[in-house]
């Protein structure tokens, strides 16, 4: 199981992530993320959204209503030329730091 | 089902946006919420347990408030420190200066400590008096603001670095030139003779630090922390009757 400080770190990379190949909504973004991480990594909203917003304060995401074809009105958010430029040298900085603790681990076993 | 808009708007009842933007926040989570219902409807779930696992998404909604706003609202971090800390702070230094001016002026004499041969010590009582008026002046704007501990402590010291800055700029040889070159009266409880300044000793020093930084520094405190305390037990009892 991940601890909070390493989820809280990865949570923005997640974000990017899961907005990199689709618009979504936060619940889908919520549920995706779960998925995709086996559970590993889990939003509530209470973790979601203040995310989000501050992610759209910095200009990385951008979220629009739209009206689904069940006339529900969702917030959909998408990576913003800026949130694109953000996603490669997060992903290159947690690689390395991935990288680098599983070097120490083998290390450690050795 | 529960209502999830009502709920939602409940709890974030005193969300300080703009009346637009907040209805846009209530609407969003409310929509995650019925989303989550629904899905874990679809999953198997009771009626009872998937509105049981919708409220366990948020354990805190004051907390859940507070970083929304905080989020949303990232000009306000700014406004916030100024109106919390800086205008607070600032005008404490501001006044501390001027009263010490106005002493100065007026000719009130100081009481003189003296310890033993150079240095010896002068306090303004009157402007170490003053100094608790200010200290209560700036804890009050700054709790007032909706400082945080924090920041009211910051308020009320906030003259303190700008006395060690210059009481260490008056321990250099051109002492006279920056005092004739800034042109103001500075703060300083104690003045070391000239003569002195050029054979510093560590007590001397030390008593001028106490002197000038540190005895100011309890001043001021001597008078904000009460009027901190006072202000934070009248909220904390404001709160308790509310509840």
């Amino acid at each position: 199981m991940i601890g909070p400080g390493i989820k809280r770190g990865t949570a923005e990379l997640a974000i990017l992530s899961v907005l990199e190949g689709a618009s979504l909504h936060g619940y889908e973004m919520a549920r995706r993320i779960e998925q995709q991480t086996k559970g590993a990594l889990r939003f509530t909203l209470a973790a979601l959204y203040p995310m989000l917003y501050r992610m759209e304060q910095r200009g990385w995401i951008r979220g629009t209503w739209e009206t689904s074809s069940h006339g529900r009105r969702r917030r959909c958010y998408r990576l913003t030329p800026a949130g694109k430029k953000k996603l490669s040298p997060l992903r290159q900085e947690w690689s390395e730091l991935f990288r680098a603790l599983r070097q120490l681990t083998k290390v450690a076993d050795a | 089902m529960p209502d999830w808009r009502k709920l939602v708007n409940e709890h974030l009842a005193a969300l300080a946006l703009e009346p637009y933007e907040r209805a846009e926040v209530v609407e969003e989570l409310a929509t995650h919420l019925d989303e989550t219902f629904f899905d874990l409807r679809r999953r198997g779930f009771s009626e009872e347990d998937a509105a049981e696992r919708c409220l366990s998404e948020v354990h805190d909604w004051h907390d859940l408030r507070r970083k929304i706003q905080s989020a949303r609202r990232k000009e306000d971090i700014m406004s916030n420190r100024i109106t919390q800390f800086w205008f607070p702070g600032i005008m404490t230094f501001v006044l501390s200066e001027a009263f010490f001016g106005l002493i100065q002026e007026f000719g009130t004499r100081p009481g003189i400590l003296v310890w033993g041969r150079p240095p010896i010590a002068m306090f303004y009582i009157p402007w170490l008096l003053s100094l608790s008026l200010i200290g209560g002046i700036a804890a009050y704007l700054s709790h007032r603001a909706g400082g945080s501990r924090r920041a009211v402590l910051s308020s009320i010291v906030f003259p303190v670095p700008p006395f060690l800055a210059m009481f260490l700029l008056l321990q250099f040889p051109f002492y006279f030139s920056f005092q004739e070159i800034a042109g103001v009266a500075f703060p300083v409880s104690l003045i070391i003779d000239w003569h002195g300044v050029h054979h510093i000793t560590a007590l001397a020093f030390l008593s001028a630090l106490l002197g000038w930084v540190l005895v100011p520094g309890v001043a001021l405190l001597a008078g904000g922390l009460p009027i901190q305390f006072f202000l934070s037990r009248r909220l904390a009892s404001r709160r308790v009757v509310s509840n």
